[in-house]
């Protein structure tokens, strides 16, 4: 019992920034792991080919969260 | 010290109110976090794109925080807060997307948000805005980001959900304050989204991952720690990965009962035009300043846009989704921009929810403002409710110093259809009646009929 509860405390020490308050979900933290590994093969190659694009003079971003739709509202 | 009682659950500072306006404590513990937020320049970049609500500092000493204060924040003040149980599904899925985009912002900087919570975001000028300035914590590399769960309950399950199932699925948000749990969500939503790789991951993957590791301790080995970093790279697919998710998740509108409302009036053009006018002026003849006006069964926002003239801020409500998702899109895009549209059933409004009843107001505590208008809305409480009239009145009464309102009768064909498939048990829902329940509450300044119609639009003024 002992043992797990000190492993557990590790685990999220380990885990968590410092002034984490949420219980992150050690499924959902394994998970999150998986998740990314398969993902970041597809937005790596994204990457490159946006790279690919700059280096002929073409415009855009591989992310998605970059455009903020400035100037399309408005004011 | 008035604390509001929606800010405890973060030991790093809470929010409070100071002669009415909301301020926010940064607590000692969270300094250096605080300071390296706004030295980083990462403030100062969202604010820029307009992502985080912007602040100043309040130095004078002119408000004074708890022993454990380290600074005293004046945020740029949300004239009417809402929660996502009362959005439409364009403005969760644009808060989903602003939650992401503070989150990529904030990883460029060296910081992680350490909640993902739906209530960090409110609305302001028609496009959503996150609010909690004390979500930023340091970033260490390699560590996964905590708020992953609370971002999937918060907005991916309610979005899939509304989307794949059924719209009205966002007020599962009412009954849980932390999000839909996933193992409920993976339950409801449809078979086929066990064949889309993002739902059948983030939703019903996760949902059994949650429930095998819930109880079992035993699993939080350094071996599952080890699976649990995360490399920078990694968390930025993560993001990118979410973020496509949220965007590819869209609702098809049905056609309901009142969406093409506007489109199919009972009364012919030059009425429409009338009342449109009538309204105008009626709201233009009220002599105090106009902050908050509040439309009651706004349908897609047709006479907000006229109030929005008048106001500095219309709140634009209705229960049917396909009306606040058109108005919100509308308001969105074309302007104009005071225009808040909300889900609301007048009926049985949002409860006050949370821990003491008290972490999240209810419609009510919520609702006081200049001006109500309320459209072709009396008939529906009344006749398709049963409320009686006295107690509608006593409601807007409650919330408003000045009422703009019609008054439908019964040989108007709107209600000779209420009134078709049921026993007519209404014998005060007359014009005099209502004006008789109204006049308890409030003086009427102006009444005029609207021309072709058999309808009356009255200015009321609540008795002091």
């Amino acid at each position: 019992m002992l043992r797990t509860l000190v492993a557990l405390m590790a685990l999220l020490s380990v885990s968590q920034g410092a002034f984490a308050y949420l219980d992150p979900g050690t499924g959902s933290m394994i998970l999150q792991g998986v998740i990314a590994a398969i993902a970041v093969v597809g937005f790596t190659i994204k990457s490159y080919w946006y790279k690919i694009r700059a280096f002929f003079g073409k415009g855009g971003s591989a992310s998605l969260l970059d455009d903020d739709e400035e100037g399309q509202r408005p004011e | 010290m008035d604390t509001l009682s929606s800010s405890f659950r973060d030991p790093s500072g809470f929010v409070f109110l100071h002669d009415g306006i909301v301020h926010r404590q940064v607590n000692n513990v969270f300094a250096d976090n605080y300071d390296a937020l706004i030295s980083s320049g990462l403030y100062d970049k969202l604010v820029e794109r307009k992502l985080l609500i912007a602040h100043e500092e309040v130095t004078d000493g002119s408000v004074l925080g708890t022993r454990d204060c380290y600074r005293i924040l004046k945020p740029q003040q949300i004239p009417f807060v809402s929660y996502p149980y009362e959005w439409s599904f364009s403005q969760l899925k644009d808060a989903a997307m602003l939650t992401l985009k503070v989150q990529h912002e904030a990883i460029r900087h060296g910081f992680i948000l350490k909640d993902a919570s739906a209530y960090n975001v409110q609305f302001l000028d028609s496009r959503p805005v996150f609010i909690d300035t004390l979500s930023f914590d340091t970033y260490t590399p390699g560590t996964p980001w905590v708020a992953y769960k609370q971002f999937c309950q918060h907005f991916l399950a309610p979005l899939a959900l509304m989307a794949h199932t059924d719209v009205e699925l966002s007020k599962l948000m009412i009954s849980h304050i932390d999000g839909v749990p996933l193992p409920l969500a993976s339950k409801l939503l449809p078979f086929k989204t066990r064949f889309n790789y993002a739902i059948a991951t983030h939703i019903h993957l996760h949902s059994r991952m949650q429930q095998q590791h819930a109880n079992n301790a035993a699993d939080a080995t350094p071996a599952a720690g080890k699976h649990s970093s995360l490399s920078e790279q990694s968390l930025k697919a993560l993001m990118e990965a979410l973020a496509k998710t949220v965007q590819k998740l869209t609702w098809k509108m049905p056609d309901t009962e009142w969406g093409d409302y506007y489109e199919n009036t009972n009364y012919s053009d030059r009425a429409g035009e009338e009342k449109r006018g009538l309204v105008d002026r009626l709201l233009g003849s009220i002599p105090d300043r106009l902050n908050i006006v509040q439309d009651f069964g706004a349908n897609t926002g047709e006479f907000s846009r006229i109030a929005a003239k008048h106001s500095a801020l219309v709140v634009s409500q209705d229960i049917d989704p396909v009306a606040v998702e058109i108005n919100y899109r509308k308001s969105a895009s074309d302007g104009p921009s005071n225009i808040l549209p909300l889900i609301q059933d007048f009926s049985s409004p949002s409860p006050a929810i949370g821990w003491s009843n008290a972490e999240r107001d209810s419609f009510l505590q919520r609702s006081h403002c200049d001006a109500l208008l309320v459209l072709a809305l009396v008939h529906h409480l009344a006749i398709s409710n049963n409320v009686p009239l006295p107690n509608i009145a006593a409601l807007f009464a409650s919330l408003t110093r000045w009422l703009v309102i019609e008054f439908v009768p019964k040989e108007d064909s709107q209600v000779i259809r209420l009134l078709a498939t049921r026993e007519d048990i209404f014998p005060n829902y007359t014009r005099d009646g209502f004006e008789a329940a109204f006049l308890h509450y409030f003086t009427i300044e102006e009444s005029s009929p609207v021309a072709e119609s058999e309808r009356t639009l009255y200015l009321m003024k609540t008795r002091p």
